[in-house]
């Protein structure tokens, strides 16, 4: 089935995702599908979660950090900056402190593991994945297209969704016996009212965040991830790889769309050698990833004569890759 | 009758509660205390070099607990205390 058809049949499917190794045209694929999507009418955002984003390349506009940005009629783009991220959450945190106990500033030790937890690895992936949550919880528009960051880092973003999950629901249980205890106290001592554990409130308040993510990345229904591979043995083996474990993440995966496709009508004028030897080892790979994904391929990409940016080389790859 | 001073009704009920229910409630108590510093120690870990995930959402938790973390750190630091053996 190809994409058209595959958006077509599936007009429920608004959160759309393109991943796959570095380099291989994701963020390409994402625009390309934006600007589709938006040329018929539909509202879409398409966003990043890629600390080196390249959406402000490829729209030839600088967007980092400045929330979604129009890009034309119907389409947005946004890329998201994770440390300006982390700062502005820094600040509310130790404002909450200041406002709670009334201080002038924030103890020196506490301070202190404020700064120490930023500037932990996981930290900036939290805050992004914290940023995903605004950004789709929110919520207005028709489709969500995900510029997903190479695979590895996809991973471990989708493994997140899961571990935030198991540790928030131990410690909200652990919560809620703390609370038991505390009613049991009052009960004894014939009090009224047990205070309001805001603690807790928080706890819930960060699972349906969570949650919230991790559905949508999971969602049969309203969820399409896409492949992109080229014709190559490494990047074939490690994407076979990389499906069996989105697989066992329960991503849902529509498709695979095969990009930088030289083309065969080429052989039919003087090449170099040197071309004829790509076009033949792509057919090798390309009758390969017939095997391995069968009706799974949804496009073949030929390799165009420019890189794509601007919109007019994205609308002529958009018009390739949503062909009848 | 003045301010100050309690009716016999009030009395009994507390010497029946001194009876019946203050251990129960004071065992309460410390075991609450008890799961308070886990509950500090599985969020906040990393204070005190255990690592944790995920430190953005505990960032979130950190206001609530200000006032815990220091008896936090000395209940943890210590192995036993006298009063263990006392009550």
């Amino acid at each position: 089935m190809g994409l058209k058809a595959i958006f077509e049949q599936n007009p429920e499917r608004r959160y759309i995702m393109f991943g796959g190794k570095g380099g291989l045209g994701k963020t390409t694929f994402s625009a390309a599908t934006a600007y589709w999507l938006a040329s018929r009418g539909k509202k879409v955002l398409v966003f990043s979660v890629d600390p080196q984003a390249s959406l402000s390349d490829i729209f030839q506009k600088d967007i980092f950090g400045k929330g979604p940005v129009k890009i034309m009629e119907n389409l947005w783009a946004q890329e998201v900056d994770a440390d300006q991220h982390i700062k502005q959450y820094q600040g509310e945190i130790r404002q909450k402190i200041l406002d709670m106990y009334g201080f002038d500033e924030v103890p020196d030790e506490i301070e202190q593991y404020i700064q120490a937890a930023s500037a932990e690895p996981a930290m900036e992936e939290s805050a992004i994945f914290d940023a995903v949550v605004d950004i789709v919880v929110e919520g207005s528009y028709d489709y969500y297209i995900y510029d997903l960051v190479p695979l590895g880092h996809a991973l471990y973003y989708l493994s997140m969704a899961k571990v935030y999950d198991e540790w928030i629901n131990k410690i909200t249980k652990l919560r809620e016996e703390m609370r038991e205890y505390e009613e049991m106290v009052s009960r004894l001592k014939r009090e009224k009212e047990t205070e309001e554990d805001q603690i807790l409130k928080e706890l819930q308040y960060i699972r349906t965040r969570i949650n919230a993510s991790s559905r949508i990345l999971t969602d049969r229904e309203q969820t399409a991830f896409f492949f992109v591979v080229i014709p190559e043995e490494m990047i074939l083996l490690d994407t076979q790889k990389a499906a069996g474990l989105f697989a066992k993440f329960d991503v849902p995966i529509s498709g695979y769309v095969v990009n930088r496709v030289v083309p065969h009508e080429l052989l039919q004028q003087v090449i170099p050698a040197y071309l004829r030897n790509r076009i033949e080892m792509q057919d090798k790979y390309i009758l390969q990833i017939h095997e391995m994904f069968g009706k799974q391929v949804a496009a073949f990409v030929p390799e165009l004569e420019r890189d794509v940016t601007g919109l007019g080389m994205i609308e002529k790859l958009a018009d390739i890759m949503y062909a009848e | 009758m003045p301010e100050g001073k309690k009716s016999f009704m009030q009395n009994m009920k507390e010497v029946i509660y001194g009876m019946a229910a203050h251990d129960m409630s004071r065992y309460a108590i410390r075991t609450r205390a008890s799961m308070e510093h886990l509950f500090i120690l599985i969020t906040m870990g990393d204070m005190i070099g255990v690592p944790i995930l995920p430190p953005y959402y505990s960032l979130r938790l950190l206001p609530y607990v200000v006032p815990q973390i220091a008896t936090w750190k000395r209940r943890l630091l210590r192995e036993k205390d006298i009063s263990d053996a006392m009550f």
